[in-house]
């Protein structure tokens, strides 16, 4: 069963994500916030993140470039609500990039195949 | 192989080489060994380094021209012997040396760069060390430059052996000490990588070692002698497809794994305003032209190496009125993971099946130009994106196909 850590600064999102996730057969963590995310990664070894962009204090896409550079294989799907951080180079160094909306089809299609790249499969 | 080397300041030991190969490039070689120097002395000032000009016995005055270049990095100019040319052959004299003078860390520049700067040299070389073993290059370039890399590089690269490296014959990377004892010792080695296929062949050859691959961003656009589109690619083509062909070949159980592509890190942000590169003139009707010309010919062989559905295609593809013409991406990738396949079966005929496949790439950058003709370069990128997408999903066509 794979772990997949949720970084969203809104409740709702990470909420939303755990529940729809959890039914998925994951196991999902989740944080708040940027806040020693590779540290955080470190101790909780999920075997995916799911990265917002935009969050208060912190951004995503400077977040990836660590978090790549530490756990190179590590896939990570950047989740906006905005299209345009697509174009900013840094997002390169994600696996995928899903615009949110409450319809999580597109993202858990993501996550799965995200998943698939490293030879993990769902069981 | 032989070689000759004059090594004037008697370096017997270095933490990084800058190697620029070259063959007969008098006049252009000097910007880039003063810009490595400038580069060397800036960022890299507690280290010992060396340029290094990896030659093919030039005539022009090459060599003259690079040592003459002021310096107060010390230089060391390696030759093949009289007659033997390629960027290979040259690179070859240049991993023999970086492990010969126990370096950490080689960025390799083309010497006909004109818009290298100092922070070139450090951006491919400082990710390695930070435990990167090799560096590609990431550079604005126009939508019509590279169209080898834009059609064929990048989408195989990518979806074969399931790394996104964009600049996959980008020809100015860095790989550390460790990757030079790999390419020096690799058993993938043939007069194709000898010649053009070097630059994919060392990205490849990183791509299946393993190790962590970082993509430098370089801000500047690559200047260099840019090559219009239409004219002829037969060598450079020929030998850059085979490269990819013969890695798919050696590979196999690397690249059966692969099911998606994955990321690379990236390196160098920060660099201000991004400069846009000058225009490069396409000559669409030459493109068409090209495709045209090679159909009679192409049409014998593509029957032989072509599934049925993807003959049609091409047939139905070739009937196509030049003003709406349409290569779809889909077709483009079942045609090279077809000509893969025929020519991994197939010892005797490598030659004719990479002689048939050239009309179709020309049709192939025929519709690339047509449909990008009023794109942005970013729209453009994004749509070379979505080419390299359909690549990924037509895998299964070639892993049900490929023998073994």
């Amino acid at each position: 069963m794979a772990k997949i850590l949720i970084v969203d600064d809104e409740e709702h999102i990470r909420m939303l994500y755990q529940v729809e996730l959890e039914d998925e057969g994951y196991e999902v963590v989740t944080a708040a916030d940027g806040k020693d995310l590779v540290g955080r990664i470190e101790r909780e070894k999920p075997d995916l993140v799911v990265l917002d962009i935009k969050m208060a204090g912190y951004n995503g896409l400077d977040l990836l470039q660590e978090v790549r550079n530490r756990f190179y294989d590590l896939p990570v799907i950047l989740c906006s609500a905005y299209d345009s951080f697509r174009r900013d180079i840094k997002s390169i160094a994600a696996d995928f990039y899903v615009v949110k909306s409450s319809d999580l089809t597109q993202l858990k299609r993501t996550i799965a195949r995200a998943l698939e790249s490293v030879g993990h499969t769902k069981t | 192989m032989e070689f000759y080397e004059e090594n004037p300041d008697k370096v017997s030991q270095a933490d990084i080489v800058v190697g620029i190969p070259s063959y007969n490039e008098a006049r252009f070689i000097p910007y880039p060994t003063q810009q490595a120097s400038l580069g060397l002395v800036q960022f890299f000032r507690n280290y010992k380094s060396v340029i290094i000009n990896v030659d093919n016995h030039s005539t022009d005055g090459t060599r003259e021209a690079f040592f003459g270049t002021e310096t107060e990095v010390p230089k060391i100019y390696i030759s093949t012997p009289e007659g033997i040319v390629g960027k290979g052959a040259n690179l070859r004299n240049l991993f023999r040396k970086v492990v010969e003078l126990g370096a950490k860390a080689c960025v390799v520049v083309d010497a006909d760069l004109r818009s290298i700067t100092p922070r070139w040299i450090k951006n491919l070389a400082e990710p390695v060390f930070q435990d990167f073993g090799f560096v590609a290059p990431l550079y604005v370039r126009h939508k019509y430059d590279g169209t080898i890399t834009n059609s064929i590089g990048y989408p195989l690269t990518r979806s074969v052996f399931g790394r996104r490296v964009r600049q996959p014959i980008g020809g100015d990377v860095g790989f550390s000490g460790e990757m030079a004892k790999v390419f020096l010792e690799h058993p993938l080695w043939n007069p194709m990588v000898e010649s053009y296929g070097v630059d994919i062949w060392m990205t490849i050859v990183a791509i299946c070692q393993g190790v962590p691959i970082c993509q430098s961003f370089l801000g500047r656009p690559k200047i260099h002698k840019t090559r219009d589109p239409a004219s002829e690619v037969a060598p450079a083509f020929k030998e850059i497809l085979g490269t990819v062909f013969t890695a798919m070949m050696h590979f196999t159980d690397y690249w059966r794994k692969i099911r998606w592509s994955r990321p690379t890190a990236i390196f160098g942000f920060g660099l201000g305003e991004v400069e846009l590169p000058p225009p490069v003139e396409v000559k669409p009707q030459a493109l068409y032209e090209r495709f045209r010309q090679g159909l009679a010919q192409g049409m014998e062989t593509w029957k032989e190496i072509f599934p049925q559905e993807v003959f049609s295609k091409v047939s139905e593809v070739a009937e196509m009125d030049p003003r709406r013409f349409d290569f779809p991406s889909d077709l483009w990738a079942k045609i090279l993971f077809s000509g893969a396949v025929s020519y991994a079966r197939s010892e005797s005929e490598r030659d004719r099946i990479l002689d048939s496949l050239i009309p179709l790439y020309y049709g192939r950058v025929y519709s690339y130009v047509l449909r990008t003709q009023e794109m942005s370069m970013q729209q453009a990128e994004e749509y070379i994106e979505e080419q390299c997408t359909v690549f990924e999903e037509a895998r299964p066509f070639l892993d049900e196909r490929w023998p073994g």
